[in-house]
């Protein structure tokens, strides 16, 4: 009967409340009672003006930040993990393996090629004992992940020398080389062209259907944001209720 | 590969300034290598000179009394399991008046046993080596001189070569008061009184002193018959050595009470010098056990205080000023490599802030906190290590060839760093320790431990977060 039952979500969070100190025994609220469900294959987009707390939010799913109170949840091949209750292993082990990072400046490292930027996160991820092994089957994943986002022959290239939109698409094959269940970006064309902003929203959707990875993009940029299955909008650190659109 | 590896390699290899704390400690090792190894050639040198001067072991009375019985103590001490040899000796203060009023310390030594018990018939210098020394103030005596023969030690106090240098002395001054038939006892002095121009082979000096048992002023007129070199300035310069016979003559040194000559005390040659603390108190124990006797028994020795040396013990405050000396300059040199570890930290610290996004990327990447300590620390022990091995070779190719290295400067600039006048050396003496090996590179890793671990905590507590904010 277990067919017949909805599938978990990838991501829960449940009562998310960010507060940061503030001298005078002031605090400032940035995540008010939070709840967002992402599930397998669902692309969500998260808009709203400067300050409302979207990559606050982003920080906290991605276990770069700790909320004040609240719990994630992140589900994978019938494991379970919960925040808080990790240790710094565990997070560091589930931003290595569960979550994808895109972010709105790229960050690329500049002394690494193309090729050793995408592979980054699975030497990062990769046991001393493994590497042998592994190597020839990361850098050949590397490979094919920079001819699907249309780099193919740029692999010896520093990322200085290419443009922006050539390096948010090492950004995005870097993020997807550990096989993620879920992508967080944050303003992944903020920082690009409307030209070049089209082609990445085309490649993260065309990504998202062709590999089946959950997405939760944070953007301004209402054309992203039309392409997600589900459009969040976030007003002083809550979401609003009659922005959330399921695209069916 | 870890990525911390991974990672160190492309940050070294695209930089060159972290690699100006590796040439930093490479020098600081590089120089205190060099450095410890001259000093300890420099002290192996001058030990190897002293103990050439001295016996391994000396049995001394006291500078009033002295000892009594000479045979007695002699055959105590050649009983002795380890000891080889004995000798007995006379030393004392005196004044002899040449060019200047000089003063000396002059050694009685019988000729016959001494070579035993030092390296007395190796320093002595032919006639020809004499001539050749005083020709040129810088020389040395050649390392492959043929081995020495004892029997010279006995020939130049002998009768004949008295005799020989006052017929040689004779023929430039008639005037000296001694008959070629009987001429004064012989001296053989340092090279260095001969160099300086205050005595000459032949010469008549007449020796002032004080007898140690009547106090009573004591002059006698010995003949300059031969010179040594030790290869000790000073012992070159004051010491003067004369038979054991003549001196204990000019001395006064009969002791009525024993029915026989004083004696300053005895040198011993031991087969093994390892063994001489074990034997030194061997041979305490029996000389005074032999003192305790009751006089009329065979083996008694009449009772005298009485102390055992090493030539070690005799030369302490020498030896330990030495060591001091390389100890405390070792302590300031070490500034160079704390000043080597300061660089890694600052080098270090730089390389945080200038990878401050990175080590935020990596950390949103998987990495953890200790993850980045260990990236930036690995990077400094990198530098470290490299340095330090860099320096440690440099310091033993420099040990190795020190020499034609001060030859290939001196020909080049036509300075002399070291020059033989001043050290009394020909060549610059260096021997390279285990040891100090091990008392340079574990302070140069500890300092660049510490000089890395700041840098890389700091970078283990940066904020992923802020790292990331900025472009």
């Amino acid at each position: 009967m277990n067919d017949l039952q909805p599938a978990l979500p990838v991501l829960s969070a449940r009562d998310l409340c960010r507060e940061f100190s503030l001298p005078g025994d002031r605090s400032l609220e940035v995540l008010r009672h939070l709840d967002l469900d992402i599930h397998e294959a669902e692309m969500v987009a998260i808009v709203g003006l400067s300050g409302v707390g979207k990559s606050t939010l982003l920080h906290c799913l991605g276990l770069l930040d700790t909320p004040s109170s609240g719990q994630i949840t992140y589900r994978s091949g019938g494991q379970t993990w919960q925040s808080p209750g990790l240790n710094e292993p565990q997070r560091c082990g589930l931003r290595n393996q569960f979550i994808g990072f895109v972010f709105q400046f790229f960050h690329l490292l500049s002394d690494l090629d193309v090729l050793e930027n995408v592979m980054l996160p699975a030497i990062v991820g990769t046991p001393k004992s493994d590497w042998k092994q592994r190597k020839p089957q990361i850098e050949a994943k590397a490979r094919t992940l920079l001819e699907t986002v249309g780099l193919a022959g740029r692999e010896e290239q520093a990322p200085g020398t290419l443009s922006g939109g050539e390096r948010q698409r090492v950004a995005i094959a870097r993020a997807l080389i550990n096989n993620p269940r879920l992508l967080l970006c944050d303003e992944p064309t903020g920082n690009l062209d409307s030209s070049t902003s089209e082609k990445i929203h085309t490649l993260l959707r065309q990504l998202h259907e062709d590999l089946g990875t959950s997405i939760l993009v944070v953007t301004h940029d209402p054309d992203l944001a039309s392409r997600a299955d589900r459009r969040l909008a976030m007003i002083d650190g809550r979401f609003e209720k009659s922005a959330d659109h399921p695209s069916d | 590969m870890q990525y911390q590896t991974f990672l160190s390699k492309r940050y070294l290899k695209r930089r060159w300034a972290p690699w100006a704390a590796t040439v930093a400690v490479a020098l600081g090792v590089f120089s205190l290598i060099s450095v410890l190894a001259v000093m300890e050639g420099f002290k192996l040198e001058m030990k190897e000179r002293i103990r050439g001067s001295l016996s391994h072991l000396v049995v001394k009375g006291s500078a009033m009394r002295l000892l009594v019985g000479e045979d007695p103590l002699l055959q105590a001490a050649r009983q002795t399991e380890g000891v080889e040899a004995a000798s007995p000796f006379i030393e004392t203060l005196a004044i002899y008046k040449s060019t200047v009023l000089d003063y000396c310390i002059l050694r009685g030594i019988d000729p016959s046993t001494e070579p035993e018990v030092s390296d007395f018939d190796l320093y002595l210098l032919s006639d020809d080596e004499i001539e050749q020394l005083q020709a040129d103030p810088f020389r040395m005596l050649p390392e492959d001189r043929p081995p020495p023969d004892p029997q010279r030690v006995a020939d130049v106090f002998s009768l004949e070569r008295r005799r020989q240098m006052l017929r040689w002395n004779l023929r430039g001054d008639a005037g000296v008061g001694f008959a070629e038939e009987a001429p004064p006892q012989g001296l053989v002095v340092g090279i260095e009184a001969l160099r300086s121009g205050r005595l000459a082979l032949g010469d008549i000096v007449q020796l002032s002193t004080y007898s140690p048992v009547s106090y009573e002023p004591r002059i006698g007129k010995f003949i300059v018959v031969g010179a040594f070199q030790s290869g000790v300035y000073e012992q070159d310069q004051r010491w003067a050595y004369s038979d054991i016979r003549a001196l204990q003559q000019l001395l006064d040194l009969w002791d009525e009470e024993a029915q026989d000559m004083r004696i300053s005390g005895i040198s011993l040659r031991l087969a093994d010098y390892s063994q001489a603390s074990q034997i030194k108190d061997q041979i305490h124990q029996e000389i005074s056990r032999r003192m305790d006797l009751d006089p009329t028994e065979e083996d008694a020795i009449p009772w005298r205080s009485l102390e055992v040396k090493t030539w070690e013990n005799q030369r302490e405050n020498l030896l330990q000023a030495v060591e001091i000396e390389k100890r405390i300059i070792a302590a300031m040199m070490l500034l160079i490599v704390a000043f080597a570890a300061a660089m890694i930290f600052l080098i270090l610290m730089l390389l945080v802030i200038e990878k401050n996004r990175d080590l935020g990327v990596l950390r949103a990447l998987g990495a953890t906190r200790s993850g980045v300590v260990q990236l930036v620390l690995k990077q400094g022990m990198f530098l470290c290590i490299t340095g330090a091995a860099i320096g440690l070779l440099g310091g033993w190719l420099l040990t190795e060839n020190i020499n034609a290295v001060h030859e290939s400067i001196y020909r080049a600039t036509g300075l002399r760093l070291f020059p033989p006048d001043i050290y009394y050396l020909e060549q610059i003496p260096a021997h390279l320790r285990w040891q100090d090996m091990v008392l340079v590179c574990a302070p140069t890793l500890i300092f660049g431990f510490f000089g890395s671990l700041f840098p890389a905590l700091w970078a283990g507590r940066r904020d992923p977060i802020k790292a990331l904010h900025h472009e």
